[in-house]
């Protein structure tokens, strides 16, 4: 389907591209009809920085990453490089990880436990809460010339947790992170709370793959590849064959473009339920949680959700080999572009504190040999991103769109018992149009108050 | 070098570079790196001990004082189980990763062949390079320490008890780890 590149006289130069095209026109989420430009464009790359980037609240990391004080680890926040840190007295910050004197990178390996960040250029030092306590040669600065109390390393606008999770934004006038996540904190409550507090275990995997980001986005609320993409572990046993498996469930959408998928398995599969957890700890969703999300807890072995933009939990019930009975992981994803083609992917691994040790071994196990860029999951994926990349540069295929119609005209469940609206049936594309509709909202907003589009 | 010479400890001398042993530690190696550049994964699958752990932990960047950055977590941990589901999942035809195949190229160095902790058990020590082109994309490049135990199985062929996968990157710039290490 061509599309057409006119109706720009209602619209200011904003919203439209170099080429005379709007976005609002290729991009359609409505009527699930995606321009290919968006996913390897440069011009629409840049747009993303200023507009997605620079505003939107980003996930930087868990609590249990950082337990003591003086514990830090280095993440981003949008594309910029940001330390995430435990200061002497407890209190998390989050600051741009740049000295305030050239900009050179103050915290200079991935995860420390310290109480000063001191700058390798010239010797600038900060405390762990950010204050500048010594710069270099200060007896050299004349009266007036070094003001130390206002230059501290610079925090992000805005942090808040929710759930254990860190979140930050570089937005001063964005709705604060309560207001923004509004109804997927119910749901994240379900995937962050069901047992009690989570840890994330160890450090996350970090790779890259010559991809565009969203194409990353866009199938980790996919759930009907699985059985394509995914077909060798179909043929090896470790997936039903049966190319309906995952598609028993709801799919939400949450507002803000925060989507999900509940997933139970296929009829009489008795595995995928209490979300893959041991049978000994479903009694504690009745503690941790309300009744209507401890029964979604209760009778689900899958979930995928998406806070939009970039940050995903991927609730699953796999095998770790051939010779293993499926059992749960909780694998939290998140992917930033490092160019229009080339993204930077963090893969965590997070257990229940209240899991059982052989458990906690077990699902672990089956993280690692299915999940990350050596997982016998993920390895598939990342062909299927580049090649969609690779096909979307070119000025032919920029003229089309992708194709995101399945279930267009279906109608929500009026049974689902959680907030947002619940779609039947997890084999659909409505979450993915709810986040291609955020996703232009932002693009097309304009600036001048700051904040997210409201 | 029979394999009765290696069921007993065996002294650093009789493994230096030059022995007869340390010549059929490298031949294994070259023999092995062979069977992976040319997709024999099931005849590599055999070079494993049933008991074998390969994993391949995940690096930091770290100052020197703080050792070598890996951490609690690996990109590969292995049993001969799951190894053995890697090696089927090659031989389907929808692994897409490698399918069609990307062309490797496995190469080992600095072989340093030492008496392993048990009797009978050699601690093999290599620097490797893999390199790998995919459809027409550019060469990608993994590069690392691997340590290895062998230890004689039957017939008194080598098997693999333990490959431990020391990467020189923290992120991997390579897509993915769909090539075998």
């Amino acid at each position: 389907m061509s599309l057409a590149a006119t109706r720009s006289d209602a619209q200011n130069s904003f919203t439209r591209l170099a080429n005379g095209e709007e976005l609002a026109t290729i991009v359609r989420p409505e009527e699930g009809l995606i321009s290919r430009r968006i996913f390897a464009d440069p011009e629409v790359h840049a747009l993303e920085l200023e507009r997605i980037f620079a505003r939107a609240w980003f996930f930087l990391g868990h609590e249990s990453e950082i337990p003591n004080p003086g514990d830090a680890v280095t993440r981003v926040c949008g594309i910029d490089p940001v330390i995430l840190v435990r200061d002497d007295d407890g209190v998390v910050h989050a600051f741009l990880n740049s000295c305030r004197h050239r900009g050179m990178r103050v915290c200079r390996t991935d995860r420390e436990n310290l109480r000063f960040f001191r700058c390798p250029y010239h010797g600038w030092s900060y405390r762990n809460n950010g204050e500048l306590l010594a710069a270099s040669c200060e007896n050299h600065y004349g009266e007036g010339e070094l003001d130390k109390g206002k230059l501290g390393l610079i925090p992000v606008a805005q942090l808040g947790s929710y759930r254990g999770l860190y979140f930050a934004t570089w937005d001063k006038n964005a709705p604060s992170l309560e207001e923004w996540l509004g109804d997927m904190r119910w749901y994240m409550d379900i995937i962050f709370a069901r047992t009690g507090e989570l840890e994330f275990v160890g450090v996350p995997q970090v790779w890259d793959a010559e991809c565009s980001w969203k194409f990353a986005t866009d199938n980790f609320t996919d759930n009907f590849h699985v059985f394509w993409s995914h077909q060798s572990l179909v043929q090896i046993g470790l997936l039903p064959d049966f190319p309906d498996f995952a598609a028993h469930g709801h799919m939400v959408t949450a507002g803000n473009g925060h989507i999900l998928h509940f997933v139970q398995g296929a009829p009489g599969d008795e595995t995928a339920m209490g979300l893959g957890l041991p049978k000994s700890m479903w009694p504690r969703f009745q503690q941790h949680l309300n009744p209507a999300q401890a029964e979604i807890a209760m009778n689900h072995g899958y979930s995928a959700g998406t806070m939009w933009p970039n940050f995903h939990w991927l609730q699953l019930t796999t095998a770790a080999d051939i010779e293993t009975t499926p059992m749960g992981i909780l694998n939290l994803r998140l992917e930033y572009p490092l160019s229009p083609t080339r993204t930077r992917m963090y893969s965590w691994f997070a257990i229940d504190k209240a899991a059982p040790t052989d458990y906690r071994k077990a699902s672990y196990e089956n993280y690692v040999r299915n999940f990350g860029p050596g997982g016998i999951f993920d390895q598939d994926d990342m062909e299927n991103w580049e090649e969609c990349t690779a096909t979307a540069i070119g000025p032919a295929a920029k003229r089309y769109t992708l194709h995101h119609r399945m279930g267009l005209n279906r109608k929500p469940d009026p049974s689902w018992k959680g907030p947002g609206i619940g779609y039947p049936d997890s084999y659909g594309e409505m979450t993915q149009r709810a986040w291609y509709g955020e996703w232009l909202r932002w693009m097309t907003k304009p600036l001048a108050n700051g904040g997210a589009p409201r | 070098m029979t394999a009765a010479a290696v069921t007993s400890v065996v002294s650093p001398a009789a493994c230096a570079p030059g022995t007869p042993l340390y010549g059929e530690v490298v031949e294994f190696l070259y023999r092995e790196a062979e069977l992976l550049d040319t997709y024999r994964f099931s005849e590599w699958l055999e070079l494993f001990a049933a008991d074998v752990r390969y994993d391949m932990p995940v690096r930091t960047n770290q100052f020197r004082a703080a050792g070598e950055g890996f951490q609690e977590m690996a990109f590969f941990d292995e049993t001969f189980i799951s190894l053995k589901t890697r090696v089927k999942r090659l031989e389907t035809e929808f692994a897409w990763a490698e399918t069609p195949p990307s062309r490797t190229r496995h190469f080992v160095s600095n072989v340093l062949v030492a008496p392993g902790e048990r009797a009978g058990e050699l601690a093999v020590r290599v620097n490797f390079m893999i390199t790998r082109t995919r459809a027409d994309h550019g060469y990608q490049m993994f590069t690392g320490r691997r340590e290895d135990t062998l230890r004689r199985g039957d017939g008194g062929r080598f098997k693999i008890a333990r490959r431990r996968i020391l990467s020189d990157q923290t992120v991997l710039t390579n897509t993915n780890l769909s090539v075998l290490f």
